[in-house]
Formats: C-alpha cells, structure tokens, sequence
C-alpha cells in the first residue's frame, strides 16, 4: 500500500466520519483515479467495495449500507458491519455509544451501552461461526 | 459474527451447524477496542498478521479457530 493509497484511505474515511455518508468517486478526486485506487484498497482489505459495482460496501468497522447493527455515537446514527463491527464504532470513534440490534434467533430487541469501553450488559453473547483462517474467504457473509 | 440472548439462542440458530466460537460481550468490546481503536486515525497503518494475531493471543482467544491466515 503506497503512500498515495493511504492518503486516498484517510479521505474517505475522514468524508465518511465528518458527512456520515460515503462519497462518490468525484466527490475525492478524479473518479477514474479514486476507483482505481478503491480497487487497490479493496485488493488490501482496507476497505471493501460492492462486488458488482465500485461502490463502497463497507469502511470498517462502519458498513456504508444498513445492516441489523445499528450504533449512536458522537449525536449520529452508524451502521456496524457485524455485532464485532458495531462495538468497534465506539471503538474507532473514541466515545461511547449505544448498540442496537435483535437476537437473530428470537428477534428480541437487543441494546448495549458501551461506556469507557464497558457494555452494560456482560449477559449477552457474541458468536463467530467463521473460523479466522476463513473470515475475509467472504467477508460479507463473515 | 452476532450478538445473541444466552447460549440456547446459539444453539437453536445454529441447528445442525457447527458451532463457531462463542465470547461475553465484555470480551467483544475488549476485542472490538483493540482491533479497531487506531482505524480512523489519520496515523493509520495496516495491522500485520502478527499484530492482529497478537491482539487476539493478549485477550486469551487461542486455538485453531482464532489462527489468522
């Protein structure tokens, strides 16, 4: 990853953190170039793209569409790629925050406060059913 | 990777699935923190395999399942 890679990271992270959306190719730069370079971050996983277009799909841990993970921090509504992704907003945020999500096998509401790193609710469970080895085969499903 | 009700609620989602691994939601913040404190840094680098595999090792996360390719 060269240092022009890096730099167009830090862009649409910081676009996306300061709009709470994603940008658009033209919006960074030239779009040819801005794609190009999504594609050589994508290729690093340092940012994933919609398999079928050059959209972002995901700024982890952020997702760029709505997923089941839904995270208030800093006065925003974020989406979390995965219950790992949605704790990791308050993480990369540096604030706490609330997360709300449902059991997927009941559907129950779930909601986790995340103060100083703390959840407020050491009950619930985390499950990761993809073993490391295997987590970016297809990180979507992962 | 999902945030379950208790350990029946796995179960029952996974069916005749194998099972993943399972951590207490203190432990993911724990995680969640140390993966992704720096991601938005203007400072930030790409972890290596071994610095990743390190956060899991210093949080207790061993054996096959956790092993970074």
């Amino acid at each position: 990853m060269d240092e022009a890679d890096l730099e167009l990271r830090r862009r649409t992270y910081a676009f996306f953190v300061e709009r709470g959306r994603a940008p658009v190719p033209a919006e960074l730069g030239d779009p040819e170039d801005v794609v190009a370079g999504w594609r050589r971050l994508h290729q690093e996983h340092a940012l994933v793209l919609n398999g079928a277009t050059a959209e972002l799909r995901m700024l982890n841990p952020f997702s760029v569409v709505p997923t089941a993970y839904r995270v208030q921090a800093k006065g925003r509504w974020w989406y979390g790629n995965c219950a790992w992704d949605a704790f990791g907003i308050c993480a990369a945020l540096h604030t706490d925050g609330r997360v709300e999500t449902s059991c997927p096998d009941c559907g129950e509401s779930l909601t986790v406060e995340i103060h100083d790193g703390n959840v407020d609710d050491e009950s619930l469970l985390f499950h990761c059913l993809v073993p490391a080895a295997r987590w970016w085969d297809d990180i979507v499903f992962t | 990777m999902n945030l379950f009700r208790s350990e029946e609620h796995i179960a029952r989602w996974l069916g005749r699935r194998e099972p993943g691994a399972t951590i207490s939601a203190g432990k993911l913040s724990d995680l969640a923190h140390a993966w992704w404190d720096d991601r938005i840094s203007p400072d930030w680098l790409p972890h290596t395999r071994e610095q990743n595999q390190a956060i899991l090792d210093r949080l207790g996360l061993s054996g096959e399942f956790w092993i970074l390719p």
